[in-house]
């Protein structure tokens, strides 16, 4: 049994709406990136942020106003995926529906400012801990919306979100969710934006450059996407598990890997995973090695940017987007991590 | 954006919220819990899971052997935090883990200086589940942890901010990531497989253990290995003690003079395959994984509902789903984090459900909370218990707290015939998962 994708959301860069969102990525419009300084050394970074008035209608809800911005992000995707599905959560229902979160680098604002006061005034407040555990957003959500059975976090690199709709498929499966809301989140602060920049996965301003020679680096970003798996909807998902690889010289290979096992012919279309990185020509080895055409291929991270936690689940809605858009059945996500495993998912037209 | 109508209401008006209102009425009515409501059914296949082999490392040992005998010992296994500084918090003891020990295991690999305790935590527990069953080959890998690398985020935090670009950042960054422990466990065990690391805060290993059961059971993995892995670290030492959570005394579970938790650390690893597999193969079986209850308390973030529902339901859960009845249970390897607020919840949960009938202990008495691996690691300690036939012993147990009547399992093991025990994993966020583990008969 496959599932069906009953209903998408996501807050980006670009706003949140899906169609306009999707309409500006089409017309190759980019975010504005906007400049975050390391306050201790002053060296400047950039990222695209989510603008704030696209959550700030959430910040009265008594559970989220001491949340960090992630946990913002979580409800506002999943509450729109929600309305797009035509789900009123009624008790009967929230009791077979489960919460499936995926994170990468988590509520790192929170993290960061309480070692912070830890290692500044030697006390840290007792209310930025809690937000930083990983699961804070999903909570918070499963809260939202009455949520009292299954909710998962899912932690990983940027193959995290295919990881989450894995799972959210797995519960289906084994019956212990008539309904999976996946989403996928990250928040940035500049202590991220200095890891990314000594990792050599983010450039600065040049960043977010695709299929560059030698690659630029990837343009950090906000973003929440969420997913609604059901077993009824317009899209069927079918999600790989992934490759697990451990040297970067073998990332293609494990990439292609999933892709063929996921599918190797019938492929109208391409939502690639590229970001600037390294990862720009894995994925472009791997997909002359994997698939027999070369379907056309758009890469929204060149819109949207790199938001780890939640990207491989921005590229799942954007198939369903292109899919709707087009004549086009079957869409394929390839999906290359950072530093943990590769993945794919065929989102198909269920009529 | 419009939000949907239940969304809209609830911020200022939560009880005039549809959802809310009947949340309330679960909460405030003595619900029946057992409703079809709340109740998921039960998965459609139902084959059995057997436990072919684990991997354990905690404060009480390196490996089954030295885990069974301190258990059955009840040594306490707190001790002094050295490695940083714990002069300004409330609590300066922990649950640690003999690093030399792990070494041995570690050294196989390349860099192995290099690794963060994590990755040789992991590194050991799944060498040791691995050389229990050489068979076995994992379709699936499911892992909880709560911190990952967290110390190499720490150390890299602190070179921005004493102005040092030293040139361990990168082995910092490299081994900061959750996964990375987890892949390095593949690679020292010599094999690759997709991975899902759940981070539901303490109840993670429970968690993983559970789902690679339902996955099992329904017969979408025939082999799953699974558990937990969690170390100590300064931000989450002082997390527990900015939520005054912590305690310099010895930790006490379910005791009237209860005062908090100790920090523990560890990993735990399981090899779960479908029965019929494992006995066709000739594998070797531990016992049975027969059930699983997940359950998600909304209340607060990191408080409980005083009612216990949140742990209840759980338990419930994963009662009906290994078909077992509460007096069927012969022992309860309880979440017992010896805070005011798990353990008044946790302990009234089992009150209601089993009542004083089923022995109960806290083994974190004898090392601490280990987070995201205690689940995993608590998991192992009732295998022991199965196989060992006792019970493990609630140390440091002065008065049980009147407010529920829980036969502990005070100070010392207990001799018992023991055939199915309830674990119990409790977190932040809301997050409840118990499993129910059996002895095979058959094997």
């Amino acid at each position: 049994m496959s599932a069906r994708i009953a209903g998408t959301g996501w807050v980006t860069p670009l706003g949140s709406d899906l169609r306009a969102v999707w309409q500006r990525i089409r017309n190759g419009e980019r975010a504005e990136p906007k400049p975050l300084a390391n306050p201790e050394s002053g060296r400047i970074h950039h990222y695209l942020p989510v603008p704030p008035k696209l959550v700030e209608h959430l910040a009265r809800n008594p559970r989220l106003r001491r949340s960090s911005a992630i946990s913002y992000f979580a409800v506002a995707a999943a509450l729109a995926a929600l309305e797009e599905a035509g789900l009123e959560m009624t008790p009967a229902l929230a009791a077979r529906t489960a919460v499936v979160f995926a994170v990468s680098d988590g509520g790192v604002i929170y993290t960061r400012k309480f070692y912070e006061q830890l290692v500044k005034q030697s006390t840290a407040s007792p209310l930025l801990f809690p937000e930083t555990v990983y699961n804070a957003p999903a909570s918070h959500l499963a809260a939202q919306i009455g949520i009292d059975g299954a909710s998962y976090t899912l932690v990983g690199d940027n193959s995290v979100g295919l990881a989450a709709l894995k799972l959210g498929e797995q519960l289906l499966e084994t019956d212990e969710a008539d309904y999976a809301i996946v989403v996928g989140c990250e928040e940035i602060d500049w202590v991220l934006c200095e890891a990314y920049r000594d990792w050599r996965l983010a450039g600065g301003l040049s960043g977010g450059h695709l299929h560059s020679l030698p690659p630029r680096g990837a343009m950090l970003a906000e973003a929440g996407a969420a997913v609604v798996l059901g077993r009824a909807g317009r899209f069927e998902l079918h999600a790989h598990e992934g490759v697990a690889w451990t040297r970067r010289c073998d990332a293609a290979a494990a990439l292609a890997e999933a892709v063929r096992e996921t599918a190797d012919a019938g492929i109208d279309l391409i939502i690639g995973c590229a970001n600037g990185t390294f990862i720009d020509a894995a994925e472009a080895f791997a997909l002359r090695d994997a698939l027999k055409n070369e379907p056309p291929a758009i890469f929204p991270k060149a819109a949207l940017g790199e938001a780890p936690g939640a990207s491989a689940l921005l590229q799942v809605i954007a198939a369903t987007l292109a899919l709707a858009e087009h004549d086009r059945h079957r869409a394929l996500v390839p999906v290359l991590g950072f530093n943990q495993q590769a993945s794919a998912a065929l989102v198909s037209r269920a009529d | 954006m419009k939000a949907p109508s239940f969304a809209r209401n609830c911020p200022r008006g939560k009880w005039n919220c549809r959802l809310h209102r009947a949340t309330r009425w679960r909460m405030k009515s003595a619900p029946d819990f057992s409703s079809a409501l709340s109740q998921p059914p039960a998965p459609q296949s139902k084959r059995r899971v057997a436990v072919t082999a684990m991997g354990v490392v905690s404060p009480l040992g390196c490996g089954a052997e030295e885990t069974l005998a301190a258990l059955r010992a009840g040594r306490d296994c707190v001790t002094a935090v050295t490695d940083f500084d714990v002069s300004r918090f409330r609590s300066k003891t922990a649950g640690r883990l003999d690093e030399g020990k792990l070494e041995a295991r570690a050294a196989k690999l390349p860099r192995s200086a290099r690794l963060h305790p994590a990755s040789r935590m992991m590194i050991a527990a799944t060498c040791e589940a691995l050389a229990g069953d050489p068979g076995f080959r994992p379709e699936l890998m499911i892992i909880g942890t709560t911190s990952g690398g967290m110390s190499n985020g720490q150390a890299f935090f602190r070179a921005q901010v004493e102005h040092r670009r030293p040139r361990e950042r990168a082995v910092w960054l490299a081994n900061y990531n959750p996964q990375k422990p987890v892949l390095d466990a593949q690679v020292a065990g010599g094999f690759s497989a997709p991975m899902q690391i759940i981070a539901n805060a303490c109840a993670s290993g429970t968690n993983a253990i559970g789902h690679a059961f339902a996955l099992v059971r329904a017969g979408k993995h025939e082999r799953v290995l699974c558990g937990g892995y969690d170390a100590v670290s300064e931000l989450v030492f002082a997390g527990f003690d900015s939520l005054q959570a912590s305690t310099p005394d010895r930790i006490r579970p379910f005791d009237r003079n209860r005062t908090g938790l100790v920090l523990g650390e560890g990993a735990a690893i399981f090899t779960l395959e479908a029965w019929e597999s494992a006995v066709k193969r000739g594998a070797p079986i531990l016992g049975e994984v027969t059930g699983y209850g997940i359950s998600t308390d909304n209340h607060h973030l990191t408080q409980p509902h005083p009612s216990g529902i949140g742990p209840r339901q759980a338990m419930e859960r994963a009662l009906a789903s290994a078909r077992r009845r509460p007096e069927e249970v012969d022992y309860i390897n309880a979440h017992g984090t010896a805070t005011a607020f798990n353990d008044a919840t946790e302990g009234a949960a089992i009150a209601a459900l089993f009542g004083s009938r089923t022995p109960v202990s806290s083994t974190k008495s004898m090392m601490g909370h280990a987070l995201g691996a205690a689940g995993a690691i608590e998991t192992a300690f009732s295998f022991l218990a199965l196989r060992g036939q006792f019970l493990p012993p609630n140390i440091n147990h002065q008065e049980t707290d009147p407010a529920w009547p829980l036969d502990i399992v005070a100070n010392e093991a207990r001799e018992a015939r023991v055939r199915c025990v309830v674990s119990n994993s409790f977190g932040f966020g809301g997050t409840n998962a118990s499993v129910v583990l059996e002895k095979s008969d058959e094997h």
